[in-house]
């Protein structure tokens, strides 16, 4: 049974509405989503992202990204106007959060008085997921291709699944382990988080997640997190001076319903996601002396992963995984933001006029040397 | 709990369909004839456009675009990135499998648009071809065709076609997003898979319309290839440029003089407001001040910067297009401005710098260079010239205006002395009018008799601006009148500066009447150009579209000043069917000079 109306599902393209345009539907969710701009714009972080509101004060639901650790949120609406917004709160179990938009003269407490067109998320909630073979639109602003008024992009795919996330951010682990929707369109793009995933008449079907790799097939993800979704997470808590383990039942619309009122408290997280030193090549550079001084290897550290791996001295690196590398500091922060040991990077290098790719698998580093390394001589 | 998901979805789906059927047990229910219904007409729709998609490759070699046809004589439009690297003479190959050889007929290097004729196989077959459609018609959400040769994967040329929503419209993309010099304004994004090779092909809408040229993705970390943000040219900018492109003209894009920008960058809502001008630029000339709103330029509700740069990029350099203005709380006001060369601020990349392809479009690898195109049939189609893609098809777009102008008289029989006499009528002054235009003499010259006798020797040494402008207030409409006289009795040969086709261009005839227009931008005809130029004087002379007949002419004296402005109208027979204007007004600057009403010709 479930089989045969899985099958029925997948000739859904055909139908008759199926050669309507969403031209309306579009113009309408349009209205109910903002463009979101924050921290950001340097290496592989993005200062843009996209929002979904919520209420017609103009509480806003995205993902928990880097974007919001500022003080200077900005949104643009629909109509070209730009606003200021702060985060209200975040909950990284659901790597959610909830901002609001601050409208001068107001206090924090008060209605904004914006009256704006919103998605009722309590609603949305308690309509039925989903089921793989649906027809979805995605609204994002991937790209930053929109701006002030300019409409989101919008994309048709299907749902592929709903599943658990097996994916990871960088290298680390996704903090959100609940169902997702997958999709086959590629709305997962940069900028795009936060957008909203609809069904193909508008209906608020999740949020458009992050940018993700699963860590199994290298290939990017798209999914968003369902307006239903749900964890249980097993949180360690201090009571008197005992630590106690407590499961928490932690639901989306239970987290939107009171954090849009103040009222809700994150789950305490235990699990600290420390940016470590990066992965170790064993590759000395040239002496770093210029704001941007190429990465021309100087020297291999012998047995190391990178003479292992076949570099050379006077190796220029140019791309690491696909991103250019413009100087030994930017690859250094790249090892440091992306990788850890254990970790393979694939780098392109310029060995005379060929281009060549190395892959480096990556190593623990070595103790560190006890005596301080002499300086060179002064050159004459 | 699964089952009922998969029920209630079904549902959602089943919207317009009613009932479908949740086991295969049932009967087939009415939804699937209309799931038939709309497969069968989109088959049908993509068979008729699909002979009409071509693949564009180096001579001789491999294919590395596409492309699509546009009229019967085998005029196909692709990128310009495309043809770049393939050179003037390529080959097309059409999806009944065969390889036609090509020439390069017209560009635009920064809009990426580049026009091709496929020779036919036999002189005069007609090659299937597609309609134009309207993309300002286009909506976001709306369904989309792209078609083309993608990873030059068809090797008989069959063309593939992807299937997706449009993401959205009115895209600006800017130049140096990419490498190269184009900049993609007011552009269709869609979700339609576009993947190398299909750099250059067709956008359709679900009428099987031609909404846009492929050209670009955004790909950013990702490898090249489709990732859900692809980009056509709009046919609507492309149309603005066609007219060129036909001529043969390398085209170049427009600057309004002055830099148009948002008043306040951090504030709620935008306000765009003139940020700069330039003195000497027509903008400034039409009274436009530095930090006027600008609230409508070209017909577009002026909302962001993105919008303004949009139009201006939509436009080609010299055209006229109709400017709403607000200084301060005064009335808004409605002017026409000439848009012109990108002024070196604004200019991009010299064209001797390497134009790389931009983005990831035409198929990787090396071009490998194909046997020598000399032999090529479509080599006897090129002449080059500077300023020109192919000076071969000038001459042909220019001899048609030409000839077509002809069925309203042949001047050439009357080259001698024209008189004409009639009244005159400058608003506050009235009275009797008579000119005369004698070039056969051994001295040529415009007398022209208002009250006062005016008399222009047009070649008299020592001529100073101010005598050549003569009447004062006019823009020197003696000048016009010698420039017009020549134009239709000599012709060509009489222009030893320069005689071409200048691409269409709108043209706004006043009310023949005189009385007030309701705006500017309804006077619009659309309008084919010839530009000339004897000894110092530029004349642009204004051709319609519709019938071939001159509309009207403007005289420039110098460059960087407004021109003398004829708008010819009420053509009667002169004597021996030769149609001649028998109301001319005669405009300067923003002001009506006057008209001259003229009764009788007398042509020698």
């Amino acid at each position: 049974m479930r089989i045969a109306s899985l099958a029925l599902l997948l000739l859904a393209p055909g139908f008759a509405s199926a050669a309507d345009p969403f031209d309306k539907i579009c113009d309408e969710v349009n209205t109910k989503m903002v463009k979101l701009f924050g921290a950001g714009g340097f290496s592989r972080l993005n200062n843009f992202g996209t929002g979904i509101i919520i209420s017609k004060d103009g509480h806003i639901l995205t993902v928990a990204s880097q974007l919001l650790d500022t003080s200077d949120l900005v949104v643009h609406l629909y109509d070209g106007r730009r606003l200021r917004a702060e985060v209200m709160v975040i909950e990284q179990e659901l790597d959610a959060a909830i901002l609001r938009i601050r409208v001068e003269g107001k206090k924090p407490e008060e209605p904004t008085g914006l009256d704006l067109p919103f998605f009722d998320f309590a609603e949305a909630a308690k309509r039925p997921s989903a089921s793989p073979g649906d027809w979805i639109l995605g609204f994002t602003n991937q790209y930053e291709i929109a701006l002030r008024d300019e409409p989101l992009s919008a994309l048709r795919g299907v749902i592929a699944a709903r599943t658990k996330l097996s994916g990871r951010v960088g290298v680390f682990d996704f903090p959100y382990n609940g169902d997702v929707y997958v999709v086959d369109q590629i709305t997962n793009n940069p900028g795009a988080p936060g957008g909203a995933l609809t069904t193909r008449d508008g209906k608020l079907l999740g949020v458009i997640g992050r940018e993700i790799k699963n860590n199994q097939t290298e290939t990017n993800l798209n999914y968003a997190i369902p307006v239903n979704a749900a964890v249980t997470v097993t949180v360690r808590v201090k009571e008197g001076d005992k630590d106690v383990e407590k499961t928490l039942n932690i639901s989306f619309p239970d987290f939107v319903a009171r954090g849009m009122k103040g009222e809700y408290k994150p789950a305490p997280r235990d699990k600290s996601v420390v940016k470590g030193e990066g992965g170790w090549t064993g590759l000395v550079f040239v002496p770093n002396i210029l704001s941007r001084t190429p990465a021309y290897v100087e020297a291999v550290i012998p047995d190391s992963p990178a003479a292992k791996a076949g570099f050379r001295p006077d190796d220029l690196i140019s791309f690491v995984d696909g991103e250019p590398i413009a100087s030994i500091t930017a690859f250094q922060e790249y090892l440091r933001a992306h990788t850890r040991p254990g970790t393979t990077i694939r780098v392109d290098v310029r060995r005379g006029e060929a281009l060549t790719t190395i892959v480096l698998p990556l190593g623990n580093h070595p103790p560190r040397p006890v005596v301080p390394v002499t300086p060179p001589p002064p050159k004459k | 709990m699964t089952r009922l998901f998969a029920f209630s979805s079904a549902m959602i789906l089943a919207v317009a369909a009613c009932l479908i059927p949740c086991a295969s047990a049932q009967p087939p229910a009415p939804a699937e004839k209309a799931v038939l219904d709309a497969e069968a007409e989109r088959v049908a729709v993509v068979a008729k456009i699909a002979p009409a998609v071509c693949a564009v490759c180096i001579y001789g070699g491999q294919a590395i675009g596409s492309g699509v046809v546009i009229d019967p004589e085998g005029y196909a439009l692709t990128n310009h990135h495309v043809t770049q690297p393939a050179g003037s003479i390529m080959q097309c190959g059409l999806a009944d499998g065969l390889l036609y050889d090509a020439v390069i007929v017209g560009q635009d290097k920064i809009g990426d648009v580049a026009l091709v004729k496929l020779i036919p196989k036999q002189e005069g077959k007609p090659f299937p071809f597609v309609q134009l459609g309207d993309s300002d018609k286009v909506r976001i959400g709306d369904w989309s065709l792209a078609m083309g040769n993608p990873f030059s994967i068809a090797l008989d040329f069959t063309p593939t076609v992807t299937y997706g929503l449009v993401s959205g419209t009115n895209r600006y993309e800017p130049m140096g997003s990419r490498p190269g010099i184009s900049e993609y304004t007011d552009c269709i994004q869609v979700d339609t898979s576009i993947n190398p090779g299909n750099s250059g092909g067709p956008l359709f809408n679900m009428k099987g319309e031609l909404i846009g040229i492929n050209g670009r993705i955004n790909f950013e970390k990702r490898v090249r290839i489709n990732s859900g943000v692809g980009y056509a040219i709009s046919i609507n900018q492309i149309k603005n440029f066609l007219g060129h492109f036909y001529a043969g003209i390398d085209t170049d894009h427009a600057s309004l003089g002055a830099i148009v920008g948002t008043a306040d960058e951090s504030s709620d809502l935008q306000k765009m407001v003139v940020k700069q001008l330039l003195e000497d630029s027509d903008v400034a000339r039409r009274g436009v001040l530095e930090a006027d709103r600008v609230l409508n330029f070209a017909g577009r509700k002026m909302t962001s910067a993105n919008m303004y740069k949009n139009i201006l990029g939509t436009l080609p350099r010299d055209w006229r297009v109709p400017l709403t203005a607000q200084t301060g709380n005064a009335r808004p006001r409605e002017v026409l401005v000439r848009v012109q060369n990108i002024t070196p601020g604004e200019k991009p990349p010299a064209p001797g710098t390497p134009p790389m392809p931009p983005g990831p479009m035409p198929v990787p690898g090396p071009a490998p260079k194909g046997p020598t195109t000399s032999g090529s049939p479509a080599a006897k189609f090129l002449k080059q010239k500077t300023g020109y893609v192919n000076f071969y098809f000038n001459e042909v777009q220019r001899d048609k205006v030409l000839a077509a102008a002809r069925k309203h008289g042949d001047f050439t029989t009357v080259a001698g002395a024209w008189t004409a006499e009639g009244k005159y009528d400058l608003g506050e002054r009235k009275g009797d009018v008579k000119f005369e235009i004698n070039e056969k003499s051994a001295d040529p010259f415009v007398k022209l008799g208002m009250n006062i006798e005016f008399a222009l020797h047009p070649f008299e040494s020592g001529l100073t601006p101010r005598a050549a402008a003569e009447p004062i207030g006019s823009g020197g409409l003696m000048m016009a009148l010698y420039h017009y006289h020549r134009f239709l009795t000599v012709g060509s040969k009489g222009f030893e500066g320069e005689f071409v086709h200048a691409g269409s261009e709108p043209f706004y005839p006043y009310p023949a009447d005189g009385s007030a227009p309701k705006s500017l931008a309804e006077l619009r005809v659309d309008t084919n150009v010839i530009r000339t130029k004897h000894g110092s004087v530029t004349c642009k002379w204004y051709f319609a579209k519709s019938d071939g007949k001159l509309l009207g002419f403007e005289t420039y004296l110098a460059k960087d000043t407004d021109p003398c402005e004829v708008y010819l109208h009420d053509y009667k027979d002169a004597g021996g069917g030769l149609m001649l204007p028998h109301r001319m007004e005669v405009r300067f600057g923003d002001k009506r000079y006057g008209y001259l009403n003229i009764a009788k010709y007398n042509l020698k």
